[in-house]
Parts: structure tokens; sequence; C-alpha cells
């Protein structure tokens, strides 16, 4: 786009969402569609919606090293690389290269980023689950972190309604633990998951469910009025939907605000200052470096979203000094940056299935099961806090079970044409706790590129955490177990932080000022046009996926937003 | 042959193709010459015998067989590329010693027992590895014990590299698998008689 840095007017929105990604997407829809003027700031590359989704289409043999990831693109993205194959040419171009934006890791951080339009929204995992009633209140409870200032009823209607936009599949259970929402028609289970989901009930009582997932099994208006179709079931989302079956902000919330004809987008432009008018005691805009030309441009706004991912939004705020906040804007409550959570995970177990040769599958399944958390939970108690959940499922093997196969030759060759046998398996993924000495800072002189300074992550598993894997490895074993599987084998691999890619908490909501950065509105305490609605809103973590909750609160803060612009409360 | 070399020329075998990250990755990444072993360069003898090798894991039948598939130098493309220092010694040893055997002279049975011998001295390593490094990563940090290690060995890696490049290249995946671009459904079906694996 075109802008004359000398015009303050031509510079000048009613909103800026910092961050196009998950959250400054619904952002962006949300307070367009509301009829504000939007400025959403990106500080990545742009990708456009299916034109730039170039490996989509591609087959298997058209990828030179097939899937596997170089030594080179591996050293380049030291960090993503943390994550597994998805620096590979499938996929990598939608992964940061760390070694232009490095981090500091006083402790190992896996901070695994996406530095382009939609962000992480691209490549997420997409199981939507809800909160239930006992996330919210479960910090009060137990006396870990601080209180939610807001309970499931507040954030109820805004979960219905983002599902309805984004599409999430999914079967109704009627659980307390994991409450339904709206759902499209759940994928269907192949016939060992039934038998696993049935035997589960009957030695157990514990539910199984498909995963729900924000892939459009049936799309309806709202997603076909967007340019959505249906999931092929190719299971290649990574790349880029090029029929926008899955949500991200590129199939969804961005499209949505483009057509209000009020949203404008600067890519390559990075957040580096939040601008703070003391006298009026409120921000006024945000500074941003473009990372080519490296030109400083000021932008201005009533309100300002912060979207960046949790870190990053933090890094902003604490790089945001003023006579007023020498801490970084909103820190009077040394919160920001702190308390650091994720969820845990590359823990659980695996087994060989007897049985069902004949039963097979058409087509690609890009779902999994879920097992909901059912630890500490009615009458179960165990010697440490909270729960954890499980994803996995059954595939039968292919041709790469013959590295492990004796033998070469003729026969050997026609055997793997052949499906192989049925492998069951789970991971888990574990609630961290609250802990404001897991914290993020920036170093006091090392610089990027662009004369940012560096995060340094000092943040670890706690003892509730590793306490918990054990019990996620030794359940995971126990249930394959009961379901009658063999040679069942585990696995516990301790990782940093981050690797979950559900980093949150480093500007937590809370009922008082001297222990949270932001209100029940998601509005920065004592700098009221700054709201802060990605992760690093989070008060506690639960132990389902988070991406859905994060619209939902954004959802619900940009209503509040325009209510109180309409009310003059922000002036 | 240095190193610049011998990845021209996978390149050539591959019939010029090489990606242009690859050729970034030649240009501006000093660490990769030094994560990369200056013994791994193939002779001409070499290449046959890994090419005999791919060929006999997987030989042409009434369907394509490795080398029919381009897998002899996506093999060796994949070992500069996607391999570290430990294999690409560990594959170079190998490859090596077979050629002082005089591999490509031997009779094909002989060749068929030579790579039986050397699948079962795979496994024994491979089972001693296991067990060697469970007990070092006990007492030892996992950068340290990454550096200790040897490379897979030299079996392990041809074998796993020639199913890989075969069954995904186009002539393994159209002739061995029942192949759908775009399932556009999913669903539990029984197995037909003779089903083959569906690949997509």
């Amino acid at each position: 786009m075109y802008l004359n840095i000398n015009a303050e007017k031509q510079n000048t929105f009613d909103a800026i969402v910092v961050g196009s990604g998950m959250t400054g997407g619904m952002a962006a829809k949300e307070l367009t569609e509301k009829g504000l003027s939007v400025l959403m700031i990106e500080r990545g590359r742009e990708v456009k919606h299916v034109k730039d989704y170039d490996t989509a289409m591609l087959e298997p043999w058209d990828f030179q090293h097939r899937g596997k990831v170089t030594t080179y693109s591996a050293e380049e993205k030291w960090a993503n690389a943390r994550f597994g194959t998805l620096v590979n040419e499938e996929t990598g171009k939608f992964f940061t290269n760390d070694t232009d934006n490095p981090y500091i890791e006083k402790q190992g951080f896996d901070w695994i980023r996406a530095y382009h339009t939609g962000g992480k929204s691209m490549h997420w995992g997409r199981q939507s689950y809800r909160w239930n009633r006992q996330d919210f209140e479960a910090n009060a409870k137990e006396g870990i972190g601080i209180d939610w200032p807001i309970r499931y009823d507040d954030l109820e209607p805004w979960y219905t309604y983002v599902e309805k936009f984004v599409g999430i599949s999914g079967q109704k259970e009627g659980l307390e633990v994991l409450p339904d929402g709206h759902f499209l028609p759940p994928m269907p289970m192949s016939a060992p998951e039934i038998h696993f989901k049935n035997m589960m009930k009957d030695k157990f009582n514990r539910p199984v469910t498909i995963g729900r997932i924000a892939n459009l099994t049936q799309s309806q208006q709202v997603h076909t009025d967007l340019g959505r179709g249906s999931c092929q079931y190719r299971n290649k989302c990574s790349r880029g939907c090029p029929y926008g079956a899955y949500y991200s902000s590129l199939s969804g919330s961005i499209p949505a605000a483009m057509r209000t004809n009020k949203l404008s987008i600067l890519h390559d432009s990075i957040a580096t200052e939040i601008i703070y008018d003391g006298e009026k005691g409120k921000a006024t805009g945000v500074r941003v470096i473009d990372q080519n030309t490296m030109e400083v441009t000021e932008y201005f706004a009533k309100i300002i979203f912060l979207n960046a991912g949790a870190m990053n939004t933090a890094a902003l705020l604490l790089n945001s000094k003023s006579e007023r906040f020498p801490n970084g804007l909103g820190n009077d409550s040394d919160q920001v940056g702190r308390n650091i959570m994720d969820h845990q995970l590359g823990v659980g177990a695996s087994a060989m299935v007897e049985g069902f040769e004949d039963d097979y599958v058409f087509g690609q399944r890009p779902n999994a099961l879920y097992i909901p958390r059912f630890r500490n939970w009615g009458e179960d108690k165990q010697n440490y806090l909270r729960g954890f959940g499980y994803q996995g499922g059954a595939s039968r093997e292919d041709w790469s079970r013959g590295t492990n196969q004796d033998g070469f030759g003729a026969s050997f060759k026609e055997s793997l044409t052949k499906p192989g046998p049925w492998r069951f398996g789970f991971g888990g993924f574990g609630e961290v706790l609250s802990n404001s000495e897991n914290r993020m800072y920036l170093d006091p002189d090392k610089k990027d590129k662009w004369g940012v300074p560096l995060i340094v992550f000092d943040a670890a598993f706690g003892e509730n955490e590793l306490a918990m894997r054990k019990d996620i490895e030794n359940s995971c074993a126990e249930m394959l177990e009961a379901a009658g599987f063999k040679n069942i084998s585990t696995y516990n691999r301790v990782t940093h932080l981050g690797l979950g890619i559900h980093e949150m908490g480093t500007a937590r909501m809370g009922r008082e000022e001297k222990t949270s950065v932001l209100n029940a509105f998601n509005q920065v305490h004592a700098c009221k046009n700054v709201f802060v609605t990605d992760g690093a809103a989070m008060t506690s973590a639960s132990c389902v996926n988070p991406s859905i909750t994060y619209m939902a609160l954004t959802a619900r803060a940009a209503d509040f937003a325009v209510s109180e612009l309409k009310k003059m409360n922000l002036q | 042959m240095n190193r610049r070399d011998s990845i021209k020329k996978a390149a050539l075998l591959l019939g010029g193709v090489i990606s242009a990250p690859t050729l970034l990755a030649l240009k501006s990444c000093k660490n990769r010459e030094a994560s990369i072993s200056d013994e791994f360069a193939l002779s001409d003898v070499h290449r046959k015998i890994v090419s005999e090798i791919a060929e006999l894991i997987l030989p042409k039948t009434d369907t394509p067989g490795a080398i029919d598939a381009g897998v002899p130098a996506f093999i060796e493309m994949m070992i500069l590329d996607c391999y570290k220092k430990p294999e690409q010694t560990s594959f170079m040893e190998g490859v090596q010693a077979l050629a002082a055997e005089d591999f490509t002279g031997m009779s094909s049975e002989e060749k068929t027992a030579r790579l039986q011998k050397l699948e079962a001295d795979a496994k024994e390593e491979m089972k001693a590895r296991d067990v060697k490094q469970t007990k070092i990563g006990d007492n030892i940090d996992e950068e340290t014990m990454k550096a200790q290690a040897k490379g897979l060995p030299f079996w392990r890696l041809m074998k796993e590299l020639t199913l890989l490049g075969y069954f995904t290249s186009e002539a393994g995946i159209t002739s061995s698998f029942e192949y759908v671009q775009i399932p556009t459904k999913f669903e539990p079906i029984k197995i037909e008689a003779d089903q083959k694996a569906y690949a997509y």
C-alpha cells in the first residue's frame, strides 16, 4: 500500500491490530465488521490465500528431498527444526528463519514462529476444544498463580460465536470435562478405533471422542461466502489448503475483514514500540520498522490490539518504555513476560494391533481421536495437580515398515505394496502451571538487525509437570494394554517449554492491577485503549488446545472495545 | 574430488535437478562445508555398488526397480543434503569395504549372501548401539552423546534411502500403490482381495 509517512492523518485509523495470526485476524474481522477502520501490522512477508500455497498440489516426487529436512535448512531454522520435519520443502517456507531472528536461551526454549500473513494459523493443529468450568476456577481453588477474572459463562456465547464462523467438526458427548460446542458433522473412526473406544468405556468408563477440528466436513453458507469448501481428506493442511477447508486467518478472518473495505494490511513491518502519551494517559499509536528498508514509520489509532503471539506481544510491551511506564507499557505489576505456560507433549505410547486385517480406510483423515482429561477429575486424585488429554489413533503401517524388516528382493518389494499391520498410539497434552519464575525478558545489550532487543527465555517445567509426565506415559500404556494391543512401547522425551507451540501467559488477565496486566476484557489495566487478546492474556493453561479460546476472548474483547469507544470511554 | 564437485556430480546424475535452496546453501552456508565429511566422495566404482545394492533391495519385476526410479542418484544426493558427518563417514566406509571385496565382480548368489551378512551385522550393530546410547544417556548430556555417536550402519542407510527413494518416486508410487491425489472423503472400508495400499 502507498503511505505518505509525513501525513499523520493518512496514518491514522480507528484501530491498529499488531499481528495477522489466529487472534490478529479475528480482531481485525470483529473490529471492521463493527465499522472501525483497521490497520493490521504484520512483521513478515505477505502470503496470499491459495495463490501462495505453491506446494499444495505437488506430488510426493516433486520434492527433491521427499519430505526430509536438509542439514542446511535445519541449521538455518535451528529452533523450528526442533519441532520435527515441518522445515522441509513441503511446509518450510511457513516457518521463520531463526538465524535472522535469534533469541537467547538462559534455559532451553523451543520458540516456533511463523512470520508471514496468517502466522501460525497457517499450520496449526486445528484441534479446537472449549475449556470447562473447572479450568477457569482451578487457580483460585488450588492457590496457583492468580484467579481468572472471568468464568466459563462469560465466554460461552463467544465460543459459540467463533465456532460458527470457524467451522468445527466434532461429536457432541455431553461431558462436563469437555463442553460441547457448535459442531459440523464428526469425522468417522476406523474399526480398531471404535474397538478402542468401546474398550475404554467398558474398562475405565473413560470417554473417547473423535477430534474436534477446524476442518469443514460440511461447509455452511458462512464458509462458502468466503470461498471456503469442504475437506478433501488429503491431510496436507500444513502446505496451505487450496480449498480453504481448514480455518486460518488467511481463509477465514482476513477475507471477512477485507470485504468490509475497512482493513488495510502492512507487511514486512515490525512493530517495535507502542507510542504512549503521558498527558492523555493513553497509547496513541505504534512505531514500526520496515524489515527490508529499515524505514521507521508511526501509525495512530484510538485503540490498539496486540496479537503478535504471546512472546512478541510481551516483548512489544516491555520495549515500550515511557516516563509513566519505565518497565514497559502496562507493566506496573512486573508480570509482563512472566508466567510462561505451554502444553507439555512428547510423551505417550504406541502398540501393535492384532486382527482387523480386513479393515482399512480410504482417504487421509487430518484428525485423530481425543481422550479428554480424566485425572484429578471427579473422584480421581493424583499426587500432582490438573490433568492431560490424549490425541492419537490407529493407522495401518505403510511401506516404511520395510526399513526395520529383514530381507530384500522381489518378494520383499511386493510385500510392501500391501497395507501393513495396524498400529495404535497416543500422545499426551499436559497442563503446565502458572509460575512467575518462568519468564522472558529483553536482553539489555543484544539486539537484532532491526535494533530490537533480543528476547531472553528463562523458563522450565516444574515438579508438577514432571510428575504428570510419568502418569501420561504409564496411563497410556495401561489403556493400550486394556484394549488388548501388543508390543506396547512408551516414550517420554522431555522437551523445553515452547514445543507445544501453545506458549502463553506473559500478560495475564486478573482481578487485581497489582498482580496482573489485563482486566476481565483484556484491557491493559493502566492503559485502557490497549488490548491484548493473544495467548499472552492467559491466566492458566488448561490441557486443551488453546486457539479457539484465544479467538473467543478476542471476539469478546473487540465487542467490549467498540462499545467502550461508543460510550466515549476510550477518548 | 572435493565436496562441491561431488554435489554437482550428484546433481548431474539427477538430471541436472538441483534445488535453488541447495545452490544457495552451497554459497552461503559456511558451516555446511564443515558439517560434511571430507571423505564422502563416491567414485564411479562406488556408484556402481550403490546402484547394484539398491536394485537388489528393490529389483525390477513386473513393476519398475530401484534403478528405473532413479534411486541410486537420489541416495547420494540425500546423504549429502540430509545427513551429517557420522552417517556420511559410515556410508563411505561401507561402500569402500565392499569395493575392496570386489562386490561388483561377485556372482549374483554371492552378492545376495554378502548383503544378508551385511544385514545381520547391521542388526547387531543397531542393537549394541541402542544399548550403548541408553547407557551413555544416563550420565552424559545429549550433545556429547551425539558427537560420540557413530553413524547409522551403511546397510541401514542404504535400505532406508532405497525404500524412500523408490516408494516416493513417480514410478514407484504409481506401480506399487493405489495412488489417490484427492480422496474427497474419509471412510472405513473392508479390504478387497489383493488390495494394494493407498498412497496419497
